[in-house]
């Protein structure tokens, strides 16, 4: 059987997905009986009226000698085939329920109404073709449901190289990884980093969305005066450095607005037994960590958040202790791809 | 350097046009560039064929690149303002092969439409690119017939090179390549009819299907060559294809009007043998020069025997054009450093 594993690209940038999509298409190719590719269509969504562009593109492209698809990203999962199993990690969000907040490049206006219409027609379009709808978490089966009126599956994606994450002992720093960008909110723990304990280090790893992301991020460092106790390492992050960064820490920090799923980030601090500080609005990360067992919950804001950093550097022995119970925690929920790949070919 | 590289494909068919996309990049990561390579599925059929274009133009890589490397067609279509071309083929089928016997579609006024649609959007397109270059001078001259633009030839190097060279001077012909009829290698098995010496052929490479290998095998059992023609007809790994150039006589490739020299002669020319060609071989004959680095005759068995001999006799001769096909190489330039200092540019 020839799989095909579809999946959108921003030219130069990684994260989870990427990540997720390339140790898919590897699992699959060491199937019995399967071979598989990846591709990787570029999206370009600025300014708002090339999601128009990047729409009709897809709709335009022709898949030959393949026999099942397996599609994970708007808008590559448009593309047609007449065996399509969608496996959903998140629609484009900034036409959904991201609507209406500061975080969506859709204002409200005729040309954002268009494209708005645009992507949820395609998307309702392609979900009635797919055979088999799976998504990553809770979260975005919700919203695809409120949103779309479908119902799908959970398929929780495992950890791509667990085997990376293991504790190498307590450090003194907390480390936040992943993308950086608004929604990840990497500069509300920086403001907060104004108000904890002068003993209290971070370290920020991952590759900026854009460069204003890491130029953002960069005069916060220098307008609050923290370049001796916020180090930055932006860019794409080599699976070891990440794994060094994690295993060592204290404790991680990881406080995305509102997120799609349980996260990568969680989930591989998990595995390196470490606790995470999270928000109470963070989403899927929620399913995860619960407050004071394997890591801390806070509002949304630079005082909170720098309570909760405060309290993982005043108290290593409970950090300790919460990362302890994360590592129980993950070992317990987590998938395997065996399993993981039976159902996506089923 | 942010270097997109941008080529087409189709899903589980792999081929030169996807090696060179992935030696190009391997190549400038050694160099420290950052690399994103991007494949785009790409259908030949000519239903569709104006539409996934349109599609494909749609497409934009932006300013995250400071520059874009289209290869196999259309990927060239996709708009860049550093775009750079290095132009492996046509869509042959609309362009030189359209007069062919052989063409797979009528010629009606639908497809003499969608051809003229993609040769306008060819020429638009390509024309928009900083620079262009071709892999062979048969493809810049096929560029210059049917869109009128300029090219400049830019011969794609081995990737790693250094993995061929010379062992011994052994007493077999060798030709590797895929098993396909327009490669020829039955010319090459009737050949060894005609041969006085005792000269001997071997074929290496894998078939598309069995049909030709059969027959292939059909001329050695009927004429009785088994014990002189070796038929290798699979897929041979990379390290027993440098063995079988290192220890050869010299090397064979026959194609049928190829676009390019081909690789099988590159390879041979790192081994330091010499190459055995026909007049009829299209791209080849840009490397391949007459009783300099090899030899090159009609498209005839006798031909083809006599110069099997030949070399057989006259190993001296066979070692001496071995040597100056390294230096061929060499002096045509064809390097990773010239190729990137080229796309770069």
């Amino acid at each position: 059987m020839k799989v095909l594993v579809l999946n959108n690209m921003a030219p130069f940038v990684r994260g989870g997905a990427e990540e997720l999509a390339d140790t898919l298409t590897a699992k699959l190719n060491v199937t019995k009986g399967v071979r598989a590719e990846l591709v990787r269509v570029p999206f370009t969504w600025d300014p708002p009226e090339k999601i128009l562009d990047s729409i009709l593109s897809c709709l335009a492209m022709q898949i030959d000698n393949v026999d099942r698809v397996i599609a994970l990203k708007f808008p590559a999962y448009l593309i047609h085939h007449p065996h399509k199993t969608l496996w959903l990690l998140h629609q484009y969000r900034q036409a959904y329920d991201l609507r209406g907040t500061n975080l969506t490049n859709l204002i409200e206006d005729k040309c954002s109404d268009d494209v708005r219409n645009a992507i949820v027609s395609s998307d309702n379009a392609c979900f009635v073709s797919c055979r088999r709808l799976f998504v990553n978490s809770r979260i975005t089966q919700a919203r695809l449901s409120q949103f779309n009126g479908f119902s799908s599956e959970i398929l929780l994606p495992p950890v791509t190289s667990q085997d990376d994450f293991q504790n190498t002992g307590y450090g003194d720093y907390i480390f936040a990884g992943g993308r950086i960008n608004l929604m990840k909110r990497q500069h509300l723990l920086v403001e907060a980093m104004a108000h904890a304990p002068s003993g209290c280090k971070l370290i920020i790893a991952g590759p900026p969305e854009s460069e204003d992301d890491g130029a953002r991020l960069k005069q916060l460092i220098a307008d609050l005066g923290l370049h001796d106790r916020v180090m930055l390492d932006l860019g794409f992050i080599p699976r070891e450095r990440l794994a060094f960064y994690v295993n060592g820490a204290l404790a991680c920090a990881y406080l995305p607005v509102d997120e799609d799923s349980v996260g990568y980030v969680t989930m591989e601090s998990f595995y390196a037994s470490k606790a995470v500080i999270c928000c109470s609005d963070s989403g899927g990360i929620l399913d995860l960590v619960s407050h004071g067992q394997t890591g801390l919950v806070v509002e949304p804001d630079a005082e909170s958040v720098s309570m909760a950093l405060t309290l993982m550097i005043c108290n290593p022995a409970d950090a300790k202790r919460m990362g302890e119970n994360a590592r129980d925690a993950i070992e317990q929920i987590s998938p395997d791809w065996s399993n993981t790949i039976d159902r996506l070919l089923a | 350097m942010k270097v997109a590289i941008c080529s087409t494909i189709v899903p589980f068919v792999d081929g030169g046009g996807r090696f060179i996309v992935k030696w190009l990049a391997a190549t400038l990561r050694t160099r420290g560039h950052q690399v994103e390579e991007i494949y785009l599925p790409f259908s030949d059929d000519p239903n569709t064929l104006v539409q996934q274009m349109m599609g494909l133009r749609l497409l934009e890589i932006g300013k995250s690149a400071d520059r874009l490397i289209a290869l196999r067609p259309p990927s060239y279509v996709l708009p860049h303002e550093n775009k750079v071309l290095w132009f492996i083929h046509h869509i042959r089928v609309f362009y030189d092969l359209w007069e062919h016997p052989y063409r797979p579609w009528p010629d009606n006024v639908a497809l003499r439409s969608v051809r003229a649609a993609l040769m306008a959007a060819d020429n638009a397109t390509i024309s928009e690119s900083r620079k262009v270059f071709t892999n062979s001078n048969v493809v810049g001259n096929r560029l210059r017939k049917f869109n009128g633009i300029e090219s400049q030839t830019l011969y794609p190097p081995l990737f790693e090179p250094e993995r061929f060279g010379f062992q011994s001077l052994g007493d077999e012909i060798l030709y590797v390549c895929r098993a396909e009829h327009h490669k020829r290698q039955h010319l090459a098995v009737e050949a060894m009819k005609h041969v006085r010496t005792p000269v001997k052929l071997r074929l290496c490479g894998a078939a598309s299907s069995e049909q030709y290998p059969d027959e292939l095998r059909k001329i050695v059992r009927e004429n009785g060559l088994e014990s002189k023609v070796t038929t290798n007809l699979c897929w041979i790994t990379e390290e027993e294809k440098a063995a079988a150039f290192a220890h050869c006589l010299a090397a064979l490739y026959i194609p049928l009007d190829e676009d390019s020299y081909g690789y099988p002669s590159l390879e041979a020319s790192h081994s330091r043998k010499a190459v055995i060609t026909t007049h009829d071989s299209g791209g080849v004959l840009e490397l391949i020069e007459h009783e300099n680095n090899g030899l090159v005759c009609e498209p005839t068995p006798e031909a083809l025997a006599e110069c099997f001999d030949r070399l057989y006799e006259n190993r001296n001769l066979a070692r001496e054009m071995g040597r100056r096909a390294e230096e061929r190489v060499r002096e045509l330039n064809i390097t990773w450093d010239h190729v990137v200092e080229q796309l770069l540019s």
